[in-house]
């Protein structure tokens, strides 16, 4: 039977590695100050009880009877694609929100998710992507007042903002 | 005029029409506030406060309000049906919420959130009627060192919050502690384990840790599995069985008193009271394993706490004229455009406003309670939405909600990353909420201890002087001393710790 053994004890050597760093980091602030406690003096500490205690995960895995794996542990191929699908979507993104705008950002990252997370028509895809990216605009900057990022070529956008102002003045109207 | 009147009076404002009108526009903007990611309360009724110009005091006052408190039940919605927290507030709704949706009893969650919201938010209102001075007046007999105090009985609580194993469980509270030394230390003013970043100044908000944890994670998770799987849920399940209505009562009970209790000390945050509230529930119940796999106790009392919380908040607005949170303090701003100071005098001198508002808090409950309950198979029928295009809103709704907090697409990327540390701990059986629950505790904590120590020169013993900050750090003793019983039985019993 496949156990929890060793993904435990790579868990704890990283986070063990990780509280090494962190008291590093904390030693380099001040420790005490004629006031009391410094900056440095709460993460220093509470690096020394994660290492701690990521010691006692790594004794605990090697010599404790271990937890048996879950089936679904590893993945098949398929399944780390469409996550892997949704890191790439979230990264274009985090990376392409500011310089290409709101909309044309997510004119790409609506369709991306829809054809990897499964099966969809193509004017479905259309029809979402519409909705994700131009209506959500409209609808959080002109209605809820929310602050989103406007690219260089948001102008293409134009008659379609005129649209939704039109509409909107029939119903105030 | 003696209490009863002033309520009397203060319903014969309330329910004219117009008013009426107002709290039941509040309660709908605010439910569909708390349900889109990145609009929250305290954005909600600032966005909102300049439409109120030029309507009557009572009636801005009212609708403000209700958009308030309408926005902490929006949130529950998301965080049942999709793991995502629609805001802050509800994020630990999200542990036993949606695990109860997948279950196919997410209009039961509904329900008892909606039902424990309703209570708690009289109970507090009723709290405020009676005995708003004299708890207010002790209230604010917490210093630096009562708060400190306090705030440790919620970390000793994290404790309690482990499911499997306590090592994982401390390692999540440590990891959330240490998340929370992030920016700019709170006494000295110096930049801490920023790396020279400056988005990272401010500290890591609290939103792109719930919503990457708890969203993104379960997301990540899913989307490796298949895709392809409907929740189910069947029209004559959408309500609470008998079974589920009485294991709500002590939890509803409980949760408002925690919330209330929460909501008289400024400064607390509707946070602390939700995720202090799930803990007491986890561990005074008799099967605490089961928490995380959709027991209704999870849902009834956080949800219940902050709606007492959100009601109770006003407490100190009123008698004091402190705004204890963001949104009481806009709503404390929508008070003075309209010539009114908060504080003791208001009631003398304002008592058509002071009780009209609080006769609102007792209308606006009722029409939040009357108003969900049926749209309840509505909110479920979105889960019939097919995988992909669900999967895929949400996502886009999230990069929106984590972008619009600071706007900043640094809090995306952020997102992303604890997403994968969501979906790490899911796959390692590491629990999230001792994590979420340092990550708020941390600073308060770290503030008031250092300005606790500042108080007394550098010397502990003024945590252990004060009778309340003492007796706090008792009782933090003593949930501490029980839990390791608890896993030390667990030993002999030669489970897994």
């Amino acid at each position: 039977m496949t156990t929890m053994t060793r993904p435990y004890q790579v868990t704890a050597a990283v986070l063990f590695v990780f509280s090494a760093f962190v008291a590093y980091e904390s030693l380099q602030l001040k420790f005490y100050t004629r006031l009391g406690p410094g900056p440095g003096l709460f993460p220093f500490w509470l690096a020394l009880i994660l290492g701690a205690l990521s010691v006692s995960m790594f004794f605990q895995a090697t010599f404790r009877s271990a937890e048996p794996r879950p089936a679904d542990f590893y993945a098949s191929k398929l399944g780390y694609l469409r996550a892997l699908a949704i890191c790439g979507a979230w990264m274009w993104a985090t990376v392409l929100l500011e310089p290409l705008g709101y909309r044309l950002t997510m004119l790409v990252f609506f369709p991306i998710l829809l054809l990897t997370l499964g099966r969809v028509s193509w004017y479905t895809n259309v029809l979402f992507t519409l909705i994700g990216s131009i209506a959500a605009y409209w609808l959080f900057t002109e209605v809820l007042r929310v602050t989103l990022p406007i690219g260089p070529f948001d102008a293409l956008f134009e008659p379609i903002d005129k649209f939704f102002e039109s509409i909107v003045s029939i119903f105030a109207r | 005029m003696d209490t009863f009147h002033s309520l009397m009076y203060g319903f014969a404002i309330c329910l004219q029409p117009a008013n009426l009108l107002f709290a039941i526009i509040g309660c709908l903007a605010g439910t569909i506030i708390g349900i889109l990611p990145g609009v929250g309360p305290a954005a909600g009724t600032a966005m909102l406060l300049p439409l109120t110009f030029g309507m009557p005091p009572v009636a801005s006052i009212i609708m403000l309000s209700a958009i308030y408190y309408g926005a902490m039940y929006g949130g529950t919605i998301t965080s049942v049906l999709v793991n995502v927290p629609g805001e802050a507030a509800s994020a630990i709704t999200c542990l036993d919420g949606y695990q109860m949706a997948k279950k196919g009893r997410a209009g039961a969650a509904l329900a008892v959130a909606a039902i424990g919201s309703f209570i708690g938010g009289n109970v507090a209102t009723m709290g405020l009627v009676l005995l708003a001075l004299p708890l207010t007046t002790m209230a604010l007999k917490f210093g630096p060192p009562e708060f400190f105090s306090l705030m440790f009985v919620g970390l000793s609580l994290a404790t309690s919050l482990a499911s499997k194993s306590m090592t994982r469980a401390l390692i999540s509270a440590v990891l959330g502690l240490l998340l929370a030394m992030v920016g700019i230390d709170p006494v000295m003013g110096v930049p801490r384990f920023t790396f020279g970043h400056k988005d990272l100044l401010d500290g890591i908000g609290i939103i792109p840790i719930a919503m990457g944890m708890f969203g993104i994670g379960e997301l990540l998770l899913t989307a490796e599995g298949s895709t392809t799987t409907f929740i189910k849920t069947k029209f004559k399940e959408m309500w609470l069985s008998w079974q589920e209505f009485k294991a709500s009562i002590w939890p509803i009970t409980r949760g408002t008193f925690i919330g209330f209790f929460m909501g008289l000390i400024p400064g607390v945050g509707v946070l602390v009271p939700t995720f202090i509230s799930y803990a007491v529930e986890k561990k005074l119940s008799k099967h605490p394993e089961k928490f995380g796999t959709g027991m209704i106790e999870g849902v009834a009392a956080p949800e219940t706490a902050n709606n007492a919380y959100c009601n109770a908040a006003f407490i100190p607005l009123f008698t004091l004229g402190v705004p204890g949170s963001a949104v009481i303090a806009i709503l404390m701003s929508a008070f003075m455009m309209n010539g009114l100071i908060p504080g003791p005098f208001l009631f003398k001198e304002h008592p058509d406003v002071v009780w009209g508002v609080i006769a609102s808090f007792y209308i606006g409950n009722l029409v939040l309670l009357i108003m969900n309950l049926p749209m309840i198979p509505l909110w479920v029928s979105f889960l019939r939405i097919p995988t992909p295009i669900l999967y895929t809103l949400i996502l886009g709704f999230c990069v929106i909600g984590a972008y619009s907090g600071h706007n900043s697409v640094f809090d995306v990327g952020l997102t992303l990353g604890f997403g994968i540390l969501g979906y790490l701990f899911k796959k390692l059986d590491f629990p999230m909420a001792p994590m979420i629950l340092t990550v708020i505790l941390g600073p308060l904590m770290e503030r008031a201890l250092r300005q606790s120590l500042e108080m007394s020169r550098g010397d502990f013993s003024i945590l252990f002087t004060r009778p309340i900050s003492a007796g706090l750090l008792a009782l933090a003793a003593l949930f501490v001393a029980s839990s390791f019983f608890r896993m030390s039985k667990a030993v002999k019993k030669d489970t897994v710790v």
